[in-house]
């Protein structure tokens, strides 16, 4: 079972993801922000992450730079889950390791069929 | 018009301003609020619905408690809709609140300059001095409060793998 580490500082939208991934046989491991996605991180081998960008203490873009900065995870898909479309930030998520980007609102749907196209590409 | 009177109506509408600010300041914090206390009574029947799923998947259901569960779990769709518009909602009145917090700053400290109880009246240095230090804040501001969401409508976002 592949393990996915959530962190997103709205409690509805880590529920949400929580729902939708565990009902399709995913483990899920929550975490309100960048540092307490830190810790759960070291704690827990995650096999992808998906990361909000605007929360408290430390954002989406420093908690995948302190991520990549893990050995265990400099290969790890990291998916940002964000309402942040500015190309901008886009680039700056991109240049701190993100694997790829979705802007919220989501479909959860589609957010499956993603998360499967990358572990075939990471299994690959 | 003097410039006694001409200060006295400036501080008045200061004042008007300053009231105004802070008045939807507290507004948006009662909205997120609202829409907190709505998501929050919201969230019980999703995890219940959760609990149900998770339930009738294990004790392998009869095909009509099946088509049953398929039915709900197509009804959680207005749910996930509805979680996400008060993440959104939320993140832009949260802008919007720290926007109007910083103003209120600026607003009261012109009105402090102006009060009427000051001893001394202000001198052209000290008002522009002030208009500079607004001014300076305030863009300060602009180029520190980019809106966090993209996103005009519910519909789905773009995705995109690097």
């Amino acid at each position: 079972m592949k393990t996915i580490l959530t962190v997103d500082d709205s409690p509805s939208i880590r529920q949400m993801l929580a729902y939708v991934l565990s009902s399709n046989g995913y483990r899920v491991i929550e975490a309100s922000d960048g540092e307490e996605g830190l810790l759960q991180a070291k704690a827990n081998q995650a096999d992808l992450i998906l990361t909000d960008q605007n929360m408290p203490r430390m954002d989406g873009i420093a908690f995948i730079k302190a991520v990549r900065g893990l050995p265990a995870y400099k290969r790890i898909p990291i998916l940002m889950l964000t309402t942040e479309s500015s190309p901008a930030v886009k680039e700056q998520g991109r240049d701190a390791g993100a694997t790829g980007w979705m802007v919220k609102p989501f479909d959860p749907e589609k957010l499956l069929e993603v998360l499967k196209k990358v572990f075939a590409q990471t299994s690959a | 018009m003097t410039s006694s009177t001409a200060l006295r109506a400036l501080q008045e509408l200061v004042g008007r301003m300053a009231t105004q600010v802070e008045s939807a300041h507290r507004e948006i914090g009662e909205t997120r609020a609202i829409l907190k206390d709505a998501v929050e009574r919201l969230m019980p029947a999703f995890t219940a619905h959760r609990s149900i799923e998770s339930a009738t998947s294990t004790l392998n259901m009869q095909t009509a408690d099946a088509a049953r569960a398929t039915r709900a779990a197509r009804a959680s769709g207005p749910a996930f809709s509805a979680l996400q518009f008060q993440d959104i909602s939320d993140q832009l009145l949260a802008h919007a609140q720290v926007r109007l917090g910083l103003l209120l700053v600026e607003v009261d400290a012109i009105a402090a300059v102006l009060a009427p109880d000051s001893t001394e009246p202000v001198s052209v240095d000290e008002l522009t001095q002030i208009v500079a230090s607004a001014n300076s804040n305030l863009a300060a501001v602009d180029v520190s409060l980019l809106n966090p969401v993209g996103s005009a409508h519910l519909g789905t976002g773009d995705m995109e793998l690097f």
